[in-house]
């Protein structure tokens, strides 16, 4: 495989004096659909919000394409090629569809390039189209989603981090979400993914890690454990520490 | 009877015009940044006193002194915001004790402000000049001034311009963006702290153009200039709804109205007296304004 | 000590009383632009008291207290529901009314041929008790000042106590104190008239200190200085407001080093300090730090 797209090494993070990361190191090859998985508080969440700049490392190193993006600010890190998918999509509820899209190719200025891209994203989306003067916030949680994952790609990112995709969607929603996520890896986006539905999250993802309080406690492909044993540990956290 | 009424309808509008300029620079960092800042009038000040300087120097024209005033609140309000705002807001997790910080600091620059305009100049009152020599206009049986007139013109076209900037532009985007969902538009790429600087500086700008129609009407600068103009800033956007644009023309219409009538009918003593009592009022039963009020929305939580 | 310390040190304790009401507000989670109105209040009260109808100075105190309580639940009530911003523009409201109420308020006497009493915008003259009665400058700055140790021994006790826990949670985390069964109402009521009464003690004590006191001293710059002065000192204990005040009054007044430049240097600090300190010198953190040093020197 080839060299790694994101470096996270010993990542300590803290909220005050509560370590929420403590000491994450993981690789996310470039091309592949890489998976975090672990139960709630274990601090998936808290990874992807350093790694996408709007929390700081307390230490350690992040690496994206080699360069060192720790303690950047987020928008210089988007300006890298790397988006990320929040947790509760957090779209613009004030603003249109369309517009929620602009924002998200805000530091591009080829306006001929963001008109296309926002074309061929209401293709892929037509569920998009149909709304796109509607504002964000009147949408159901799988468009939102979708506006979400629409959004982050418009900076036309080398890496995508998507964080709980499929958070409060329902199973058919959910399903269509990870075709998605396949469909856009094959078109060769690279994916980091952080999910606690380990089941859909392990059918799509080339490697995974388990999280567990703050650190990586399994690393492989997925079949390397078997899968309710998985399901455990991402739900529940493992007994043995 | 009905003259006085119309009369007095017609002053309190063109008061209120000029709060209505005060009171949009105010809400635009209202708005966007949610704090208050209380070296908004004070910075003002500042530019107005650059003015009164630069025409007892060189007795400048009408459009040299607007221009030193502005430069001279967006200097100040730059100032300001680097020291005061800009330290709290890193994180968007910073929360209300930032936003306490913030607003104390900004009180703190306030007696700053004021001093060093005290010191630059002493005295208690500079004669300024007026935009406008000729007499007022007359409609019938009311008169109209014209600098006031000029005010509320401003007034409308800052409320549409801000408007087309907001809706129509990349930094518009931007601005609604960051109002709509900080973290979001910090993943989207935009540089917030970035917007907040500029916002400020718009917002100090406008303050800028405000004062200086402010002192040109009243053909006079005092010291009192800075408390005065953050105070009916803040009273302006608070009757007509904190945040909204079209509620600080509102609001500033609003009270110049309230302070009209409230002077005609009961006095001077009076007039201060039941502005700050209907806003007293206001808040204690709708919080969101006056703007909400006229729009039948309900009330948000404070 | 001479006479011009000896009123620098009055000051601070005077304004000390202020800066404490303001406090009080502050922790159980209210920003107040208004408790100079109780200050004035307690001045033009307990100066009717002593100077109009003949009270010793403790009645009026007294009394003042009683009226500054009243005075506070009555801003207190309808701005129940507010926070942040609203609440401070509203207690700013409520101050300057009672401002201009100072300003339209004439009640005199004619009192052994005098004409005493508040006299709108002319203010309040006459308010001689203290000389009256040939009390030294210094035995009143030791009452003002022993008086204030009260109040600060009364704030360690609640500190201690359920009371001053429920407070500060109220301050942090109303909704949660509300889920735990904390009357969120009645605890922010009694608060704000704990903390009228406190600014009115201290506006009674200022009225017969300076024997004459007009609407003029109770604007809002006084009411926003008290609320930094809470804020500049720090919300972890009520020390916090005392250093503010001693800093500001103390330090920067009476060294004439800044004169005419004191608001400057002064406002300059506090800006910087916040920086690095946004809830204050004596914040929660730093009196942590500092009850832990003082326990192990103890232990050792």
């Amino acid at each position: 495989m080839s060299a790694p797209l994101l470096e996270i090494a010993d990542v300590v993070t803290a909220y005050g004096k509560i370590e929420a990361l403590r000491g994450v190191t993981l690789a996310v090859a470039q091309g592949s659909i890489t998976c975090l998985l672990g139960p709630n508080g274990a601090g998936k969440t808290t990874l992807m919000l350093t790694t996408s700049g709007i929390l700081r490392a307390r230490r350690g190193s992040i690496r994206l394409a080699g360069e060192e993006i720790a303690g950047r600010a987020p928008h210089d890190i988007v300006a890298r090629g790397m988006a990320l998918v929040p947790e509760n999509r957090l779209v613009f509820a004030h603003m249109s569809v369309t517009e929620n899209l602009a924002a998200g190719a805000y530091q591009r200025r080829d306006r001929a390039g963001i008109d296309e891209d926002i074309e061929r994203l209401y293709g892929r989306f037509p569920q998009l189209k149909a709304r796109s003067g509607q504002q964000g916030g009147t949408l159901s949680g799988g468009e939102q989603q979708m506006l979400a994952v629409a959004r982050a790609l418009m900076s036309r990112p080398k890496l995508l981090l998507m964080d709980e995709p499929s958070l409060g969607l329902a199973p058919l929603i959910v399903e269509e979400i990870f075709r998605i996520i396949a469909e856009l890896n094959r078109d060769g986006t690279t994916i980091f993914l952080v999910e606690q539905n380990a089941h859909m999250a392990l059918k799509v993802a080339h490697h995974f890690y388990l999280i567990e309080q703050g650190r990586v406690t399994f690393s492989g492909s997925p079949g390397a454990l078997a899968e309710d044993e998985v399901i455990r540990r991402a739900y529940l956290g493992s007994t043995k520490h | 009877m009905v003259v006085d009424l119309a009369q007095n309808t017609l002053d309190g509008l063109m008061l209120g015009s000029a709060y209505a300029l005060l009171a949009l620079g105010f809400t635009l960092i209202f708005g966007v940044l949610r704090r208050a800042n209380l070296s908004y009038g004070p910075a003002i000040m500042l530019g107005a006193y650059a003015a009164t300087w630069v025409n007892l120097q060189f007795h400048s024209g009408a459009l040299v002194l607007a221009l030193v005033t502005i430069a001279g609140a967006t200097l100040a309000g730059a100032y300001v915001e680097r020291l005061c705002f800009a330290p709290h807001g890193r994180r968007s997790r910073s929360g209300e004790a930032a936003a306490v910080a913030s607003m104390v600091g900004s009180f703190a620059l306030w007696m700053q402000l004021e001093e060093l305009a005290t010191l630059w100049l002493p005295k208690h009152l500079y004669g300024f000049p007026p935009l406008y020599d000729g007499p007022p206009l007359a409609l019938g049986p009311l008169t109209l001034r014209v600098e006031y007139l000029a005010m509320l013109a401003c007034a409308v076209a800052v409320c549409f311009g801000l408007h087309r900037l907001l809706n129509r532009t990349r930094f518009g985007l931007a601005v609604r963006a960051v109002v709509d969902q900080a973290d979001a538009a910090r993943l989207a790429g935009i540089n917030v702290p970035r917007v907040f600087m500029l916002v400020f500086a718009l917002a100090s700008a406008l303050g800028g153009l405000a004062g200086y129609l402010i002192v040109a009407a009243h053909e006079q600068v005092t010291p009192m200039l800075g408390m005065w103009s953050t105070l009916k800033g803040m009273i302006a956007m608070m009757l007509g709804g904190l945040g909204s644009l079209p509620g600080a023309v509102v609001g500033g219409l609003a009270l110049g109205l309230i302070e009209a009538h409230s002077q005609w009918l009961f006095g001077p003593q009076y007039r201060d007296l039941i502005a700050f009592l209907i806003l007293f009022a206001l808040l204690a039963v709708r919080p969101s304004g006056l703007w909400a009020m006229l729009r039948r929305s309900p009330a948000p939580a404070p | 000590m001479d006479e011009y310390a000896l009123g620098v040190l009055t000051n601070v304790g005077l304004f000390s009383f202020l800066a404490l009401s303001a406090y009080l507000l502050l922790v159980a989670g209210e920003m107040s632009f208004g408790q100079q109105a109780f200050f004035g209040v307690g001045a033009y009260a307990a100066g009717i008291g002593t100077a109009m109808w003949g009270w010793p100075l403790p009645v009026a105190a007294l009394g003042a207290m009683a009226l500054g309580a009243a005075a506070a639940w009555l801003v207190g009530w309808p701005t129940l529901r507010l926070r942040g911003l609203y609440f401070a523009m509203a207690t700013l409201a409520a101050a300057e009314m009672f401002r201009i109420l100072f300003e339209l308020f004439h009640y005199q006497r004619t009192i052994d041929g005098e004409l005493v009493g508040p006299d709108g915008t002319q203010g309040f003259r006459g308010i001689r008790w203290v000389l009256e009665r040939g009390i030294e400058q210094e035995t009143f700055l030791a009452a003002v000042w022993a008086l204030l140790l009260v109040v600060l021994a009364a704030f360690a006790i609640v500190e201690r106590t359920r009371l001053g826990a429920t407070l500060r949670m109220v301050g942090e985390d109303p909704e949660l104190a509300a889920v735990l069964g904390v009357n969120v109402a009645r605890v922010k009521l009694g608060v704000a008239a704990a903390a009228g009464a406190l600014a009115a003690l201290g506006g009674a004590l200022y009225a017969h200190h300076n024997t004459y006191v007009e609407p003029r001293n109770f604007d809002i710059m006084l009411g926003v200085h008290s609320l930094a002065y809470a804020l500049i000192g720090g919300l972890g204990t009520a020390l916090g407001p005392l250093l503010g005040v001693a800093l500001d009054i103390g330090l920067l007044e009476s060294t004439r080093v800044f004169q005419g430049y004191r608001m400057i240097v002064f406002g300059g600090l506090v800006a910087l300090l916040l920086i690095v300190r946004p809830r204050g010198l004596l914040d929660e953190v730093a009196v942590s730090r500092i009850a832990g040093a003082l326990r192990r020197r103890r232990t050792a």
